[in-house]
């Protein structure tokens, strides 16, 4: 707050929610050409402000002053008129038109009124992309881009309306390492032209690597603001959490007994080739690899969620064939899937409807469910988990990422299973929530629950698991014990380089 | 279609309330706010029959307006008359109710009334016990059903396809098996299912009661209901739940269908007379009984109780518009604002404040 | 949130009945003018010209002998169900008789039984109740006004054998498939046309009394007879489609259409040559037939059982 006159800035915003204050008083200033990260645990706060400059929320007091200028934003449309443009996770781009059509929707170049001049829309949008440096068609079909790729034909939108004022919500989330880097060339580009970023994201080495300064907040309040150079991780996680975590990856006293599953030869053609792992009792067992190398569908063939073409799956020792998901539940199987909110869970129902949604049936007597037998486990799995929801009717929509991911947990807690697959638990999580999700894994592991982990946070694969394997093309393509496993051969494994 | 109930607060506020003052110690059971369960049923409670209330009230608005209107309203035969002639398009409804909460649609429950009506007629016909032929009709409705249930589960053909499909098949095979021809002309036995009495009660709207308890139990008390609220919700987390989704998907056409042939059983015992021509364009009057009783059309979220206020409120309304005189235009009008007003005010009541 | 949206439902209805009312005395809570007599007209639709007619007719009629008129039909032909529910609501409304045009010939009996349990006397129009079925219920009616489906079927036939010199083909619009009246204009048909065996029916097909269905089934039957000299169509709307459709194959004049009705449009058609005739059947001389019979019947005279309504072609 030292430098030149400020592209944006926020003073003593509050808004409330019925029952909650969200934002209490948040002062917030904007630098032309700075990455200025936001951090801040699930609820503190930061969606709210992100929606409050983007026009999406109203705000119920305060001042905004764009460019020296006290605005009254009436909507995203005025933001975005302003020079205010955001970049949601869930992408806002037509599928099935072209990277131009969707960077320059609404605003296409006409021949005459009423017709577009097709080449001028392509050649303007080309230049868009030209200029951030993307090695893009602006002719290609959105459809048939890479998730990065779409994400720069939302940054180009964002460009061709003049934004001065660009804020990103976690653009790294579905992001491969090198095209991170893409993705932050890119940002250096736009930072070179005076754009001011608001930079979200919840993992802490990109702030470094990327941002200039970071505003923390917590339970809605601003509890600091740091230049990048003169700050540390441990003292933003302290800033961030109002404590110190001490251990990030817990440590567990591994008791590794028998062999409880099995894979042998598991092919499923064209994306899986004669894969075989096993899982003992009390095991953390990582799953590195890089984005479609298999990982995932790995784990929904073993659960039975898609159909094996070949090989063998042994659990307990015996031989089984898993034909649906509910065979494989039936068997102790659990399933933390990638995608919470398409997979995971059915968010217009209850905190307690979900929970209890495996185990419903086997609850049931005479054909009729048990809704106190039900309540009662599930107060006693969010007791249990710290889930942080106002009861268990609650519906889960209203849930922040973290406690969403802890009903999905607590589902499988219910069903009492043992082999456990979780498919990128962290992703999408805060730091405090994150570490309760580690003690977790390390609990059931405790408890003798055998657990596969597929993530692609290298330190916490490393951090978590007894034996780590890597996928690599549909294949194991390397397996390592926790002592020797370090970050470059884990790479270089799932590059296929060894 | 926009996602009407998205809160703009997801991230931030709703759960906010307990102090995130997790320790980084074990996962000891924590004494959070969250533990105090039974205290958090009552608003849940208030917020998941609100909209029921509000159905409800406009349904009661509406007699008293009739109420004033007209004196031939509220008396005892004309609140029969209206349960009765309300009865058909209600139990149609609970079927299509069971469909659109499970995240599909049934287009053919009309035609499958009238191919069940032909079916268990021609069965009628042929001097056979009215259980035996009775249970034929709701066989072939059934059937109908269970047909679409696995081309939309087994096939995975959309339920507008695939119901739009039998819709018309239905139809074909009702008009080809009676020759194009209504049966008509059946024993007081059977007659007596639309013409007899329990207790002064015409026999339709015991049916009808006895159908919506039912329904009611079994989407609220029993894991097939539950199953049900789930596939309409998030089909994908469904299945990863364990939940045998295209077992329950068939039998919820099936159900469907089951609820068609119960109704053809009543219209044809009603009229004396099962036409192959019977029921058209029945499945536009279930759907805006269901919708105006607040199931939403993207599956996941309704209530039996609801449809049948729905169904109520339409036949209050047709009975009304009869005995003020007001031509059938208008009354088709009405109708249809009614569908209108009833899903604008749902959304104004889900929709979040800014 | 509730209650204002709820009070928003509220005064729509409250707004719409209280029009409704307004525009129509007749129809109100009370017995309209004190003293008159209601006497309820529930015809099949009013999607339909014949129908309207009707309407006219009876309205005419209902001023004349001082009654209140009520006029009523279900949104579509076919829906018998909707017809008895009408009828129902207007038997707990205690009109104080029934002229009904039924959509069913047989479905109509058991309303007509509710009738006369409520003892308000049943004037049957246009379509006969099912004698059969209405004597097996133990139904009884009042009159029945209309006029002769079947001779209106020969005149259109015998009109058809003389125009060919009793020789050609010809093709048939059927109505709905078990419909009293069609059945009936069909077999009078037939019969005349037996009779002269040059004529041959190449092609008898349902466009269930609809316009657009009329022209659509016509041309598939050109299709597969592109030889047809004339069409009977069992009403003037699926004439007049049909005429549509010849008229689009570049035949206009060349094939002779017969409706059934007489509705303007079709007198119309037949001057400018597009059809060649019709059967008249006076619609609004049922209508008001219906009514006078009705307000006779509540002065307490007696009346004939059938009130015939002349039918003669119109070439």
């Amino acid at each position: 707050m030292n430098a030149p006159s400020p592209v944006l800035s926020l003073r003593d915003i509050r808004k409330a929610f019925p029952g909650v204050i969200a934002l209490d008083g948040v002062d917030l200033d904007l630098q032309a050409g700075e990455v200025h990260v936001l951090l801040g645990e699930n609820g503190a706060g930061k969606s709210t402000l992100m929606k409050i400059i983007s026009g999406a929320v109203a705000r119920d007091s305060g001042d905004i002053v764009f460019e020296g200028v006290p605005v009254e934003l009436t909507g995203p449309r005025h933001a975005q008129e302003l020079g205010i443009g955001i970049i949601y996770q869930e992408f806002n781009l037509v599928p099935h038109l072209t990277a131009a059509e969707n960077i320059l929707l609404g605003r296409e170049p006409k021949l005459f009124p009423g017709v577009i001049d097709q080449r001028r829309l392509v050649r303007e949008a080309q230049q868009q992309l030209d200029d951030l440096g993307v090695a893009l068609a602006a002719t290609e079909r959105v459809s048939r881009l890479s998730v990065a790729q779409q994400q720069m034909v939302e940054v180009a939108k964002a460009l061709s309306l003049n934004a001065r004022v660009l804020i990103m919500d976690e653009p790294t989330s579905a992001l491969t390492t090198q095209e991170i880097t893409e993705l932050f060339d890119a940002i250096r580009r736009l930072k070179e032209r005076g754009v001011a970023i608001v930079y979200i994201s919840h993992r802490m080495e990109e702030l470094f690597a990327i941002g200039d300064r970071v505003t923390v907040l917590r339970d809605g309040r601003h509890v600091g603001t740091r230049a990048i150079g003169e700050t540390t991780m441990t003292a933003l996680v302290r800033l961030m959490v109002g404590r110190d975590l001490t251990e990030h990856f817990p440590k567990r006293e591994a008791a590794i007994g028998e062999e409880i599953l099995r894979v042998e030869a598991l092919r499923r053609n064209g994306v899986l080739h004669d894969v075989s792992l096993s899982l003992r009792r009390g095991e953390v067992v990582g799953l590195a690899g890089l984005m479609g190398s298999g990982r995932t569908e790995l784990a929904r063939a073993i659960f039975g969620a898609d159909r094996i073409d070949g090989g063998q799956i042994f659990v307990h020792g015996k031989p089984c064939a898993i034909r649906s998901p509910r065979d494989a539940i039936a068997l102790g199987f659990g399933f933390l899937t990638e995608d919470r909110k398409q997979q995971g869970l059915v968010l217009v129902l209850s905190v307690q409807e979900n929970i209890c949604l495996p185990s419903v049936s086997r609850l049931a007597r005479a054909g009729c469910t048990q809704p106190a037998r039900e309540t009662e486990m599930t107060a006693q799995r969010i007791a249990e988990l710290r889930i942080k929801t106002p009861g268990p009717h609650q519906r889960v929509m209203n849930l922040s990422g973290g406690n969403q991911q802890k009903v999905v947990l607590a589902k499988w807690l219910c069903t009492e299973a043992d082999i456990l697959i979780f498919d990128e638990p962290t992703r999408g999580i805060d730091v405090g929530s994150k570490v309760e999700i580690y003690q977790l894994i390390n609990q059931l592991a405790a408890r003798g629950a055998a657990i596969l982990m597929i993530s692609s946070e290298l330190p916490e694969i490393i951090g978590l698991s007894d034996r780590i394997l890597v996928m690599n093309g549909g294949r194991i393509a390397g397996e390592f014990t926790a002592a020797e496993a370090t970050q470059e051969k884990l790479l270089a494994a799932a590059l296929g380089k060894n | 279609m926009s996602k009407p109930d998205q809160p703009a607060t997801r991230d931030d506020a709703s759960d906010r309330a307990p102090s995130p003052g997790a320790s980084a110690g074990g996962v000891q059971p924590a004494v959070t706010r969250s533990g105090t369960a039974a205290g958090s049923r009552w608003p849940r409670l208030f917020a998941h029959s609100a909209r029921q209330l509000g159905t409800f009230g406009g349904l009661i608005g509406l007699c008293l307006v009739l109420w004033i209107l007209t004196p031939h309203f509220l008396t005892v035969s004309n609140l029969l008359n209206i349960a009765q002639q309300t009865s058909i398009n209600a139990i149609i409804a609970v079927g299509l109710t069971f469909v659109i909460i499970n995240g599909g649609i049934d287009l053919s429950v009309g035609s499958i009334v009238a191919f069940s009506g032909v079916v268990m007629a021609s069965v009628l016909a042929r001097a056979v016990p009215v259980p035996i032929a009775v249970l034929a009709g709701l066989g072939a409705g059934s059937l109908c059903g269970l047909i679409n249930g696995v081309l939309i589960s087994f096939g995975r053909l959309p339920p507008f396809i695939a119901t739009l499909g039998m819709m018309s098949v239905a139809r074909g095979g009702a008009l080809l098996y009676s020759d194009g021809r209504p049966i008509s002309g059946f024993g007081e036995g059977f007659r007596w299912l639309a013409t007899g009495e329990v207790a002064w009660i015409p026999v339709p709207i015991l049916l009808m009661i006895a159908v919506y308890a039912v329904a009611h139990f079994v989407l609220r008390r029993t894991p097939f209901g539950r199953y049900v609220f789930a596939i309409g919700g998030n089909e994908e987390a469904a299945l990863l739940s364990g939940v045998p989704v295209r077992r329950y998907k068939t039998l919820v056409y099936g159900a469907s269908g089951l609820l068609s042939g119960l109704a053809a059983v009543v219209l044809t015992a009603r009229l004396n007379s099962a036409q192959p021509i019977a029921g058209i364009s029945y499945e536009l009057d279930a759907i805006a009984a269901t919708v105006i009783g607040g199931t939403s059309l993207m599956g996941g979220q309704g209530s039996v109780v609801g449809t049948l206020i729905g169904a109520l409120i339409m036949g209050v309304l047709r009975n009304g518009l009869n005995l003020l005189g007001v031509s059938s235009f208008v009354q088709q009008l009405v109708i249809g604002a009614v569908i209108i007003l009833a899903v604008l005010m749902d959304m104004t009541f889900k929709r979040p404040k800014r | 949130m509730k209650i204002p949206s709820v009070s928003l439902l509220l005064a729509t209805c409250a707004l719409v009945f209280s029009g409704c009312n307004r525009g129509d005395p007749a129809a109100g809570g009370g017995a309209g003018v004190a003293g008159q007599p209601a006497v309820a007209l529930v015809v099949k639709t009013l999607n339909n010209p014949f129908f309207i007619e009707m309407q006219r007719g009876a309205e005419e009629a209902a001023k004349k002998a001082g009654v209140n008129l009520i006029v009523q039909a279900a949104d579509r032909e076919v829906d018998v169900e909707r017809q008895m529910q009408i009828i129902e609501n207007l038997i707990e409304r205690k009109v104080d008789a029934l002229c009904i045009a039924p959509s069913g010939s047989r479905e109509i009996v058991p309303v007509i039984v509710k009738a006369n349990r409520a003892n308000i006397p049943v004037l049957i129009v246009d379509t006969r109740a099912d004698e059969q079925a209405l004597a097996a219920a133990g139904g009884k009616i009042a009159t029945f006004i209309g006029s002769d489906n079947f001779d209106g079927g020969r005149l259109a036939g015998a009109f058809i054998v003389e125009k060919l010199g009793g020789k050609g083909n010809v093709a048939v619009l059927e109505g709905i498939a078990g419909h009293e009246t069609g059945d009936a204009r069909l077999r009078g048909f037939k019969e005349a046309v037996a009779k002269a065996p040059g004529i041959k029916v190449v092609a008898s097909q349902p466009a269930n009394w609809e316009r657009d269905q009329g022209y659509n089934v016509f041309q598939n039957i050109l299709q597969a007879n592109p030889s047809i000299d004339a069409l009977f169509a069992c009403n003037d709307l699926m004439a007049l489609g049909a005429a549509e459709a010849i008229a689009a194959a570049g035949k206009r004049g060349k094939i002779l259409v017969v409706g059934f009705d007489a509705q303007p449009e079709a007198r119309t058609a037949i001057q400018n040559g597009t059809m060649a005739a019709t059967v008249a059947q006076f619609p609004a001389r049922m209508g008001a037939t219906a009514v006078e019979n009705a307000a006779r019947l509540l002065r307490g005279e007696t009346i004939e059982t059938f009130s015939p309504v002349s039918i003669e072609l119109i070439k």
